[in-house]
């Protein structure tokens, strides 16, 4: 696998630790989310809070225009905490809503949907985001714009067949205005990765069809941008496999298969951080 | 009545999508490998910037056709209905839950791929679109009402399923004249002691029951509803009154499809007996579509049996 590397602008040390604190503190609310609903995805929202933040913060580029601007599809959508958390520190999201994740008065819905500001694709149903996120990168070069789009992935998502047909679909028509990010935690619903189907080939299957593929530590801020960076620059499809932890920073349940825990051990853990 | 000449639903299908593409540049057509065999291939020949074909996909192609409709484009994702099913979860998760103005037209629905037998038949695809949220359900009754009927689906905003046959397309609608709105349904042969309504091709039956049931002195309307959803409560609602009894015909299991559409209108405005004629069955392999449908009892006889014994 490559390993992206920055030769564009290099990103001060103030603005990375800017990202960082931002991140931590999308960290902690998605942590402190569970006081008010003890059913969402904890652990895995954990998993994206940088890849999130550092798309969101530095890489996705605005516009009216839906053919020049960049897209995020959260195809993980039960992930949908950590993107909420981060559209809060954009400012696109109240403080107040993050507390009323679903509420049945609450705007933030259990998994991601269109009609919540910043949110691109309504999703929750696995392997759905790739082939939308092709038909959004096709129609925007078809309209001649400039606009990019990122779709992340589980890994454990990648046991469904759509994205089997999304990937090679996505080299046909040789798409570079697309990069999916594929998480690696190791972990799906059930048990770890390696229980329930092989994922270790993957990056190779990736290379295989047609796609660059890159590597990076999906909790490291800069290794992400750097990377994503590199892979915007690639004339085909990129895929950018990023190492990263269930439930990363939460030590309770950090690197296992549990999504949460009990409001009084969050709660210690957040008086002791 | 009953004049015309048979023609093919799919050769309709595939000439007025040139036509409309001549118009209006942001229609996209998208097909999972089936171009040729749906005649969507002729808007290739034309227009090959504005054609994809995705290959053997079909849960990739609802997809690509939701994200291209983001973008502002006018998506028609074509494929044989029963394959179109194994992404119903895409449509209803992507499409209608986004409300995206994707147009799904599908070919050899019902009986209609009569060789290839029951895996190829959907008998199904009516009930599990229907239920969708925002989705609307279209069935033409013929040729002459594909080419009446596309513009008018094309420049509707929102989700919106389409079924049509192959071939086989007897003359219903070729001589009549009506402007095709969603949401109406159309008196094909007025008649009181009875209506039969339906939708599809075997509304030809539905006219030749009719016929026959004339001779023995009873009076039957004939209505198409080629809007399943929205249906046209008003029309199905006067009919129930004015006639008092019911017969509905469909290519489609008669669970969930365009019988229980009306039914469900009837019960909830003006009850009436009713029968339901249609499948109940996976289909098998024949020479032809006509042969299954006399095979299946999706015929003038059985309409005739149905209309004869509300009348008992």
């Amino acid at each position: 696998m490559e390993k992206g590397g920055s030769d564009g602008i290099p990103i001060s040390i103030e603005e990375i630790n800017k990202l960082k604190e931002m991140a931590n503190r999308a960290r902690k609310n998605v942590i402190k989310m569970q006081f008010y609903d003890q059913s969402i995805h904890v652990g895995s929202s954990l998993s994206s809070i940088e890849i999130l933040t550092a798309l969101e913060m530095k890489v996705l580029r605005e516009s009216q225009d839906p053919a020049n601007r960049d897209w995020l599809i959260l195809s993980k959508g039960h992930a949908a905490p950590a993107l909420y958390a981060v559209l809060h520190e954009k400012g696109l999201i109240q403080e107040e809503e993050l507390w009323k994740i679903q509420d049945i008065s609450g705007l933030l819905q259990g998994h991601p949907e269109t009609f919540i500001p910043g949110v691109d694709m309504s999703t929750g149903s696995l392997g759905q985001g790739l082939s939308f996120g092709i038909g959004v990168a096709t129609g925007i070069r078809m309209a001649k714009g400039t606009g990019r789009v990122f779709v992340i992935m589980g890994d454990g998502e990648q046991d469904e067949g759509e994205i089997w047909e999304a990937m090679t679909h996505a080299v046909a028509r040789n798409l570079d205005n697309l990069v999916a990010i594929i998480e690696v935690n190791g972990f799906q619903l059930d048990e770890s990765t390696k229980d329930v189907k092989p994922k270790e080939f993957l990056p190779e299957v990736w290379r295989a069809v047609g796609w660059r593929v890159f590597h990076c530590d999906g909790h490291d801020i800069s290794s992400v941008l750097s990377t994503v960076e590199e892979a915007v620059k690639s004339k085909r499809p990129a895929v950018i496999f990023a190492d990263t932890k269930r439930g990363k920073g939460f030590t309770p349940i950090e690197n296992t298969k549990r999504q949460r825990v009990v409001p009084d051990v969050a709660r210690q853990f957040l008086l002791n951080t | 009545m009953l004049q015309g000449s048979f023609s093919s639903i799919r050769e309709a299908f595939g000439r007025t999508l040139v036509k409309l593409g001549e118009a209006d540049k942001d229609i996209i057509v998208i097909t999972a490998d089936v171009g040729d065999s749906s005649r969507a291939s002729y808007y290739k020949e034309k227009f090959p910037d504005r054609y994809f074909n995705v290959g053997i996909s079909e849960q990739d192609m609802v997809n690509f056709g939701a994200g291209l409709s983001a973008v502002g484009k006018k998506p028609v994702v074509v494929g044989f209905a029963m394959f179109l099913m194994r992404a119903w979860e895409q449509m209803r998760n992507s499409i209608g839950r986004m409300n995206l103005n994707v147009k799904v037209f599908v070919t050899h629905s019902g009986y209609s791929d009569s060789g290839d037998g029951s895996s190829h038949q959907a008998l199904e695809d009516i009930a599990l679109m229907r239920v969708i949220p925002n989705f609307k359900v279209v069935i033409p009754a013929d040729a002459a009402e594909v080419e009446r009927s596309m513009p008018v689906v094309l420049n509707d905003k929102g989700p919106l399923y389409y079924r049509m046959g192959r071939d086989y397309s007897p003359p219903i609608t070729s001589t009549i004249d009506y402007k095709f709105e969603i949401g109406k349904a159309y008196t094909l042969r007025d008649g009181d002691d009875l209506t039969i309504m339906g939708a599809g091709v075997v509304l030809w039956d539905a006219l030749k029951a009719a016929e026959e049931l004339e001779k023995m002195g009873i009076s039957a309307a004939v209505v198409n509803v080629p809007s399943i959803k929205p249906i046209d409560k008003s029309t199905i609602e006067y009919l129930a009154r004015k006639t008092g009894r019911i017969v509905t015909v469909e290519e489609h299991n008669v669970m969930g499809g365009v019988g229980s559409a009306i039914a469900e209108t009837v019960v909830s405005t003006y009850p009436v007996p009713m029968r339901f004629v249609g499948a109940t069955t996976y289909g098998r392999s024949a020479r032809s579509q006509r042969e299954l449908l006399d095979y299946y009892g999706i015929t003038q006889k059985t309409i005739v049996n149905a209309a004869l014994e509300l009348m008992k």
